[in-house]
Order: C-alpha cells, then structure tokens, then sequence
C-alpha cells in the first residue's frame, strides 16, 4: 500500500507539475503563420493636468500609440466608438503629480473589465498625461481583460519635446510583452530631400515625425547608411567637388571625409559588425566593389569584372554581399561571399534589377525591378526563388529598407509627386505615406534599434 | 489491498482533475498587484539616448575637429546647424551651362576662336555609353580646339536619365566621360588636360518627364576648366 500511495503522490506531483506549465499565458504567437490580430482596445489617454489645453496631450498621445500599434500589423484595434461611456470611467482617480510622489494606483476592483471585455478586447491600455511647471509626466499600464490582471505599466517623465519619445517607449513594451519581440518604434529614418533646394541628408522618427535636417553641404548628398550601431551614417557627397564618402556621427555632429579617390566613392553599406565598409570605386579604372576600414585603411578589391559592380550590401551574418552588376548585360543583382568568391546571379526577371537589401532576418533580399517600364519593389530569397513583386499597381516604387524586425520595408514612390517616403510591410499591404516636404523623398534607410 | 486497476483510476482522475483545472477556470487573482503602482518612475532624460533630434544649440557645442592621424582622413566641423524647417528659396533648377570666358585662355598664348562647349555636348543611347558617329564628330572638333589653344583644359561631366538608382547611374556617367576622354586621348589631347566628373542622374539638363526629355539626359557636357 505504502509504496502505491507513493506512486500516486509521484505521479501527482508530475501532473500538477505539467499542469503549471500550461499557465503561463501565449499573447500572441508571432511565429504561427497565420495568426489572428489580437483585439487590443487603447482608452483615451486623460490630461487632467495640463498648463495649457490646446497642447492636447491626451488626443495626441492617444494618436501616437494608436498609430505604432496598428503599423505592427498584430493587433485588431477596437474602434473607440464602440466604447460605452462606463468603461472610460474605470479610469484611475488619482493623477500623477509630477514630483515623484506615487499616486494611488488602480486596483483591479476599480477598473471594471466587464465593458471591456464586452466590446471584444482582450488587452486594455489606460494613462494619463500631465503636464505642469514645465515637466511632461506619462503614465500608461497595459492590462490582461481576461485575466483582470495588470500586464506592464510605466511611468516617464520629460520634456514637452518627449512626448512622442515616451509613447514609442511605451509601445515597445507593449510588444515586447505581448509578442516576446522588440518593438521597433523607437527607430529612425535616415533619407535624401531636396526641401533645401539641393539633396541633403535628413533624419526622421520611423512614423515620419520628427524631421531633421542632418547636412547642410549646400552640395549633392546621396546614399545615407546607418551603422549597424545607429550611431553613425555613411554616405557620399559633392562637397569637395568629387563623389567622395564621408562618416558622420549622429550625436557629436562630427563628419569625417573617409575616402576621396579620384573616380567614384559611392554607394557605401556597413558590415555587420559595424567594422568596415563595403563601398564602390571607380579608382582603378572601373567601378569594382571594396571593403576597407572606417579609416580608410585595408582597402581590399572584391570584384574583378570589366562591368561595373555597385550598391554591395552585406548579408546578415556576415558571410556574404550582394551588389548591382551590369556583367550578363544589363543591371542585375548578383550575390558573392564576402571575400569576392563564387558570384552567383540572383535576378532573372527583366531587364534592370537594382538596389538589393537583405531583410534582418536573413530569409530574404529586397529590390527595385524595372517590369513592363515601371518600377517595383520585388523581394526573393537569397538562393533566387519565390520572388514576390510587392508593388505592383503604385507609380515608381525604389530604393527599399527593410525595418529591424523585417517585418516592414520604406521605399520611395511617385504615387502622389514627390517622391516621398512610404512605409509598408513586407507582403505589401498596409502602405502609409510618410514624408510630406515639398521637393523630393528618396533613399530611405531604416535603424537598427538604438541600444541605451 | 489495492489493486492495480484501483491506482491506474485513480492517477487518471488526477491527470484529468489538473488538466481541468489547468484550461478552465480563470486564476484566483490576490488584488495586490495593482496596490503596487505603476513599476517605473522612469525619468526620461532627453539627450541621453542615441534618439538625433536634440534642439540645435546642443548639437553645435559638442561638434568637435578630430586631428586628421591618416592622410585619407579630414575632419570636417560642421557650420551652425540650422533649422528644422525648409528655408523658403525657390528649387534650384540645373542652371544652363554658360560658355567659358575669355579670361580663362592665357594671355601669353594666341587666343583660339571661341568654342561653344555648351554646344558640343554629345548624347547616349539608354543605359549605354558607346560613342555616336556625331559624338565623334563633336569630339574631333573639340581635339581640334584643344591642339590650337595648348593651355586649355576641359572637364567632362557624365550625365544620366533616371532610370534606375542614382548609385548606378553614377558609374554610368562615368562610363560616358570616360568614352569621350579616351576618344579625346586617342586624338592627340594629352591626359593631363582633360579631367571627368560623372554626375549620374542628379543635374539633369531637363525634367525627366517622358522619353524625349530622358534621351536629352544621356549626355556628356564640355566644360572649359583651368
């Protein structure tokens, strides 16, 4: 009897064991090939304290996070009309002062989930925005609606000129707490404008907020890559009266010309190890592709072709490049390991292929294809299969970047003049124009996500 | 006592029990949680992070000159750094080269008749960069100007449609400038006296509207250079 009764308390114990297991909650499985859009409901962020009303904190904040999280393609947001007005009023009394002094918090016997739960959501984000003697406080929580539970909640404080700052911070948890990913809202875009007459660099949030202008060469500008740091850009530019590349340091401001040799010094991509560049030059009679150091030091020849070879791009891992090459007769995209050996081509539709971009995720390169006389974006994997024409019915799709996550991709497009920036994801739907300067958007560039 | 089909019963009601258990009903949730406020009181400086938008002032007072340690290397200081906002100024249209001044052949020489280099400038088929019959003849012409005017040199500018990226097309109009330069070597010029710059598509000579106007794109320019 003994030694059953033992068996028994075994076997319980295993099966209690096993069953804890099955608590712990999957949000969303973003590695399942179809998975349903989880229904998230965002409540409208409150400004009970603001020093000025037209700032409209609360609407704007509201707009910021409702915008990162649809463009992250996971959620089915619940239209706010649904909203019973009971359900706002399970809203935290208490307001954040400012000063560090924790107010009292919500409790999960004041927020009523039940409205929530009934309009369909599964996730609830509640916060308010304060804004007094000149600091901006956000505080914002996500809760669980099935569960009744409190998920993630933060406190930022700031300037006024942090608000959107704070919400993108905020996003990314979000994400990263129903997903088990980064986000990438807090990630920059880097492109070429002629707003100032003449092709500049400029520097945008990756929603198209925040827009700056980086150079101010009063020059040609073109081609601008983000370290794989995001600390700095390389790019080309006519400033001294030739293609020549420089590296500039997005904090500092400090830009360094890092080669200058006669002919051409363009089209320049990092390694993944932020160590070196891969770029074009023209100095040996043709344009052939290099690498060399950040110094200008190691200068070492990849390809050795009388065609012209540009626009390398480095594959996630490291191991190998894909550039432009004109060598079968017209401008295809062809990929080599990143010693210059074994060029395979990539590309056989049509008859002008050009700007390859390999995804973060290392499945698949993206690039702009001449079909039928207009341009697309087309993606394919790196062993030349299943190519997908993204763009087929806009006006001139070029240039695209895949965002950190590869889930996304920028490009530049004529749709309505410009060109301007525009930003979809990576099957080519959800298509959201970004810039709106007057002259002309191209070459975007996307981050990676900054480290702290 | 027991037998062994009372235990396998038994062990089964308890699989059973904790699977039901497990999916069905919602968790017994103790309040204190929420009693614990929000998790981070977070004070968010605004220029400690990698995020390149800080007001401008900042920006200019950390813009440092490195000393330039390899001869590649230049450090180049950034002027103040303007606004966000676009200056109003109208777009600069690729001005029309103007003919090169008399000023420029040297006095000691005799001075040749004067060439209209503008005017010489010589077109390519799309994405090609071999020479025309009238290219050709156009070059001849030049090489002629040149042998007479020993002193003057002539800068040619490879220019694009388009079509396709900008960095391709910069090794394109460099292609085309350096047809014409050997052309012109081939000539007699000698090569100290021609220097090439390719533009690619970025100074057009019209707007890149239709097909006409791209085929005036694909060019070379002459320009008369000291």
């Amino acid at each position: 009897m003994k030694k059953n009764l033992f068996i028994l308390l075994i076997v319980s114990l295993f099966t209690l064991l096993l069953a804890e297991g099955l608590w712990a909650k999957v949000y969303i499985d973003i590695r399942s090939p179809s998975f349903r859009k989880f229904p998230i409901a965002i409540s409208p962020f409150k400004a009970p304290i603001s020093a000025n009303e037209d700032l409209k904190l609360g609407a704007r904040t509201t707009e910021i996070l409702t915008n990162d999280l649809a463009i992250s393609g996971f959620f089915a947001l619940i239209d706010p009309r649904t909203f019973a007005e009971n359900t706002v009023r399970g809203h935290p009394a208490g307001s954040p002062s400012g000063t560090g002094q924790i107010p009292s918090a919500p409790g999960s016997g004041i927020i009523d989930f039940r409205p929530w739960a009934n309009v369909g959501a599964e996730a609830l984000v509640l916060g308010e925005v304060a804004y007094k003697d000149r600091s901006l406080t956000l505080e914002a929580r996500l809760y669980d609606v099935v569960k009744k539970e409190l998920i993630v909640g933060k406190r930022y404080i700031g300037e006024i000129t942090d608000l959107s700052r704070m919400v993108h911070r905020f996003a990314d948890e979000v994400i990263f707490a129903l997903t088990g990913e980064q986000g990438i809202f807090q990630t920059k875009i880097v492109y070429v404008s002629t707003a100032p007459g003449n092709k500049e660099i400029f520097l945008m949030d990756f929603d198209g907020r925040n827009v700056n202008q980086i150079t101010h060469h009063q020059s040609i500008c073109l081609s601008p890559r983000f370290s794989p740091d995001g600390k700095k850009i390389a790019f080309t530019s006519y400033k001294a009266g030739n293609p020549d590349l420089y590296i500039r340091d997005l904090r500092t401001g400090e830009e360094r010309r890092v080669a200058h040799f006669p002919g051409l010094n363009i089209s320049p991509t990092w390694s993944p190890d932020g160590q070196r560049l891969a770029l074009t030059l023209s100095k040996d009679g043709n344009p052939e592709v290099y690498t060399m150091q950040l110094d200008g030091s190691q200068l070492l020849r990849l390809t050795h072709h009388p065609a012209i070879d540009v626009s390398p791009t480095w594959s996630p891992d490291g191991k190998k490049i894909a550039f432009v090459s004109n060598r079968g007769g017209s401008p295809q995209i062809y990929i080599m390991e990143a010693n210059g050996e074994n060029v395979q081509r990539l590309t056989f539709e049509g008859n002008y292929n050009t700007h390859p971009a390999w995804s973060s995720r290392g499945d698949r390169l993206a690039f702009d294809s001449l079909l039928d006389g207009n341009h697309n974006i087309c993606t394919i994997q790196p062993n030349g299969s299943d190519l997908r024409i993204l763009t087929a019915n806009l006006n001139r799709c070029e240039t695209p970047s895949w965002s950190p996550d590869g889930r996304h991709l920028v490009f530049s497009s004529t749709r309505e003049g410009g060109p301007h920036i525009y930003l979809m994801d990576a099957e080519g739907t959800r298509i959201k124009r970004l810039t709106f300067q007057r002259g002309g958007d191209t070459y975007p560039n996307w981050s990676p996500r900054f480290k702290e | 006592m027991f037998k062994k089909s009372s235990l396998w019963l038994v062990i089964l009601i308890a699989v059973v029990a904790c699977a039901f258990i497990a999916t069905g009903c919602a968790k017994k949730q103790v309040v204190k949680e929420e009693a614990k406020p929000v998790v981070e009181a977070k004070k968010e400086e605004p220029k400690v992070e990698a995020a390149p938008t800080p007001a401008a002032p900042k920006e200019e007072a950390k813009a440092e000159a490195p000393p330039a340690e390899k001869a590649k290397e230049e450090a180049v200081k950034e002027a103040a750094v303007k606004e966000a906002a676009p200056r109003e100024e109208p777009v600069k249209e690729a001005a029309p080269r103007e003919a090169p001044k008399p000023e420029a052949a040297p006095k000691a020489e005799e001075k040749p008749a004067l060439l209209d280099l503008t005017g010489l400038r010589i077109q390519f088929a799309f994405d090609d960069y071999n020479l025309s019959n009238k290219s050709k003849e156009n070059l001849e012409k030049i090489a002629s100007w040149m042998s007479k005017a020993p002193a003057a040199k002539v800068q040619i500018e490879g220019h694009t449609c388009d079509i396709g990226t900008s960095e391709y097309n910069l090794a394109l109009g460099e292609r085309r400038a350096n047809s014409a330069r050997k052309y012109l070597e081939g000539l007699g010029v000698s090569p100290a006296r021609i220097s090439t710059i390719s533009y690619g598509e970025e100074r057009p000579l019209v707007p890149n509207a239709d097909e006409a106007n791209r085929s005036k794109n694909r060019r070379d320019e002459f320009i008369q250079s000291r």
